[in-house]
């Protein structure tokens, strides 16, 4: 039970009588990049500050790297938050030494990893550039940086693409894949499910505080099944929606994802649509993880009535 | 040490400011003014003011315009010019005797000036009127109406005049003698004290007014710099929430560090400054020190400003504890300004208390409010610049007040531990407390 890198065992944690973690287990083995997902307000940060040790939680216990939290460990684990910040009157350069000598490490590394990290970010001209002088993207790199500088064996990103073009969210992609394969584990919050499905290897979901769905991505999905088919079209698309063997329907206006009642009726479904639409692709997929959030979503919100997200 | 990087960070952000080293500069000649204050108040300043004399009982009048305009110290240092009104109305003379009848039946009764005189010192044709009644030598009253009566020397020369000017002719109209009366008013002349003050370092002739506004100068730089370095704190703080570095830093660090790293950090910033002045003071001293007052400079003992050194430690450590909670508990400067108003009274008050006992620094009021630790950096310090107390009371004041500090600093860890995470709302004093029962 050692190899664990994250053990989270029964978390609770009350805000004002308002349950915002409710019985939240979780093991994360060595090397594994979990995708933590959830509405806005589910309690993602709160977990999160909860491993961090950055609140305390009401009952339940947390256990990183083997050991239960401790300022030794603090060093060996590496935390973006939501909410990004950096002092704005530092420039660049005493920004990197600044936070690497807050997470031990010395001169000479820092000016090293730095370096390297900053010509890999496209960051490297403005290095005597104040923080305050950076555009919001460029910032955001910056704190990427602070974060992965002092190589961590953990890492925890809470939407680690806000605020990055494509081009940056391929670039930050690529080293938190680079950090997979160094053996780093990874808990990674994020809205974007696109690019959380491309890297995560396991999915928690939560909603109001509780797990809702818990497990390997691939296993997630076959779950949801191979019931799903995706329609690229011209023409109007209302009718779908009301024919009897179909359980649901997410319309984007050119391309829609549907659901059978069962599978067998595909071909019925492809003999409706060419008669009333110009259909241009007609494929079975897997559910995309976006829309097992929103459907996982909608079913435990009707259960857990009332409350709004 | 994570909190020698802390520590360094703080105190380079504020050292390397441009607003640090204007007012590093800047101070210094700031003091420097100060020191050649008294004498430029002293030539400059005063304008010439023009009074009249109206005399019911005529026998001061004449002598006292003849001396008064004669007397070099009255036309240079006062600049007074008096003059005898040219008529004088016998209304004004019946309005003092109802006046002082009714003051004997002890009725209230408002003193009353004839149209004519009123409209003379609200026009500012003359600056003000003496009035002398008809019976002054029985009375021994006489009335001195002006737009400002503010004027300490002129009231008291006025005063002192009349009175021997009376007093002479008493003495000629009793005695009859002129060379009696003349050993009579010799020997009854007043008696004017050299002023020396006696320190440690060796007695020298001063002023009395110059301990005075010497103690209220360093005061107001000891208050100005403690709420300087207090605010930067707590600005400093409101930042960290404002941009949620705090998060980051949390996770890295442990609040403490962070906490006390960022105080010492500020703290050594202000203590360079402090340093640099002194340094700047020595060599600014020493280049001019024939043009200034001698008793301005032995006000500056060595020991007043290892005291000062010490007191703004103190004070600092104090109040950039207090500063750092306020800026923990609120999310913008409009709302910390709110807070901080308060704490700035506890800064003020001892201020306004000091400046009322510079007369006398060792009443036990005064002694005993220079031990609440609050009190302590400003009241201490000012009874020491007036008067050095006992060096037991010194100490006492110092220990009481580290003791405050670590109590403080340890309050304030802990309420700054969960402030620092709270986005979006002002904390309520309620909440604050509660904050401080967490583990």
């Amino acid at each position: 039970m050692n190899d664990y890198i994250v053990v989270l065992e029964k978390l609770i944690k009350d805000f004002d009588g308002k349950r915002a973690v409710d019985n939240f287990s979780l093991k994360l083995n060595k090397g594994e990049i979990l995708g933590l997902l959830g509405p806005n307000g589910a309690g993602k940060t709160t977990t999160i500050r909860m491993i961090m040790n950055i609140i305390a939680p009401d009952s339940g216990n947390v256990k990183i790297l083997g050991e239960k939290f401790s300022e030794k460990i603090k060093d060996r684990i590496g935390y973006l938050p939501e909410e990004r910040g950096l002092y704005r009157k530092l420039k660049i350069s005493e920004t990197l030494s600044f936070f690497g000598e807050l997470k031990g490490m010395k001169k000479i590394e820092i000016k090293k990893k730095g370096n390297e990290l900053l010509k890999k970010f496209d960051l490297e001209d403005y290095r005597n550039k104040k923080v305050e002088e950076l555009s919001k993207g460029m910032a955001q790199k910056l704190q990427f940086i602070t974060t992965i500088m002092h190589s961590p064996e953990f890492l925890i990103l809470d939407e680690p693409f806000a605020g990055l073009d494509p081009v940056n969210i391929e670039i930050v992609k690529n080293i938190i894949l680079e950090k997979k394969r160094e053996g780093v584990t990874i808990i990674l919050s994020t809205h974007l499910m696109e690019y959380a499905e491309k890297i995560v290897d396991s999915v928690v979901m939560i909603n109001k505080g509780k797990k809702v769905l818990d497990g390997p991505l691939s296993e997630i999905k076959s779950i949801y099944g191979t019931k799903f088919l995706k329609v690229n079209y011209n023409g109007n698309s209302e009718f779908v929606s009301s024919l009897k063997y179909v359980k649901d329907v997410r319309d984007y206006g050119k391309e829609m994802e549907i659901e059978l009642q069962d599978i067998n009726d595909k071909d019925k479904l492809l003999k409706d649509l060419i008669n009333k639409l110009s259909v241009n692709s007609f494929q079975t997929t897997e559910p995309s993880l976006s829309n097992i959030f929103i459907k996982k979503l909608s079913q435990t919100n009707e259960i857990v009535e009332g409350d709004n997200i | 040490m994570k909190i020698c990087t802390i520590i360094k960070k703080e105190y380079k952000q504020i050292v390397k400011k441009k607003s640090f080293i204007i007012s590093t500069i800047l101070s210094p000649i700031l003091m420097a003014g100060f020191m050649f204050l008294p004498i430029l108040l002293q030539k400059a300043g005063r304008e010439v003011k023009k009074i009249e004399i109206s005399d019911f009982s005529g026998i001061i009048q004449k002598q006292f315009i003849e001396e008064s305009n004669k007397s070099k110290a009255v036309k240079e240092a006062l600049k007074l010019n008096f003059t005898n009104i040219i008529k004088t109305d016998q209304k004004q003379n019946d309005l003092i005797k109802v006046y002082e009848k009714n003051t004997l039946n002890s009725k209230d009764s408002n003193f009353q000036l004839i149209p004519e005189y009123k409209n003379k010192i609200l026009d500012k044709i003359i600056d003000g009127l003496i009035l002398i009644p008809e019976n002054v030598k029985k009375t021994r009253q006489i009335y001195f109406c002006a737009s400002n009566i503010s004027d300490f020397e002129t009231n008291k020369y006025i005063s002192l005049k009349i009175q021997k000017i009376l007093s002479s002719n008493i003495l000629k109209e009793k005695i009859g003698d002129p060379k009696i009366v003349e050993i009579v008013e010799k020997a009854t002349q007043n008696i004017k004290p050299t002023l020396f003050i006696v320190k440690k370092e060796g007695t020298t002739k001063s002023r009395s007014e110059i301990p005075y506004i010497m103690s209220i100068f360093m005061l107001a730089l000891l208050f100005s710099i403690i709420m300087a370095y207090g605010q930067l704190i707590m600005r400093g703080i409101i930042e960290e929430k404002n941009n949620r570095i705090a998060e980051v830093l949390i996770s890295s660090t442990k609040t403490q560090y962070l906490f006390y790293g960022k105080i010492l950090g500020i703290g050594l910033a202000g203590l360079t400054q402090v340093t640099l002045w002194i340094i700047l003071g020595g060599v600014f001293v020493s280049r001019f020190s024939f043009k200034i007052d001698k008793s301005v400079l032995s006000f500056f003992t060595p020991e007043l400003i290892i005291y000062f050194v010490v007191f703004f430690i103190l004070g600092y450590f104090m109040f950039s504890v207090l500063f750092s909670i306020v800026g923990a508990s609120v999310n913008t400067d409009q709302e910390a300004q709110q807070y901080a108003t308060p704490i700035s009274f506890l800064l003020i008050i001892p201020f306004i208390i000091g400046i009322m006992i510079t007369q006398n620094p060792n009443t036990s009021i005064v002694v005993l409010a220079s031990f609440f630790p609050l009190f302590t950096p400003t009241l201490m310090f000012m009874r020491i610049s007036v008067a050095i107390p006992s060096f037991f009371q010194i100490a006492c004041s110092i220990l009481s007040s580290l003791i405050f500090i670590v109590f403080l600093a340890w309050l304030g860890a802990k309420i700054f531990r969960t402030g620092i995470l709270m986005y979006g709302k002002k904390a309520s004093l309620k909440e604050i407390i509660k904050w401080t029962m967490y583990r």
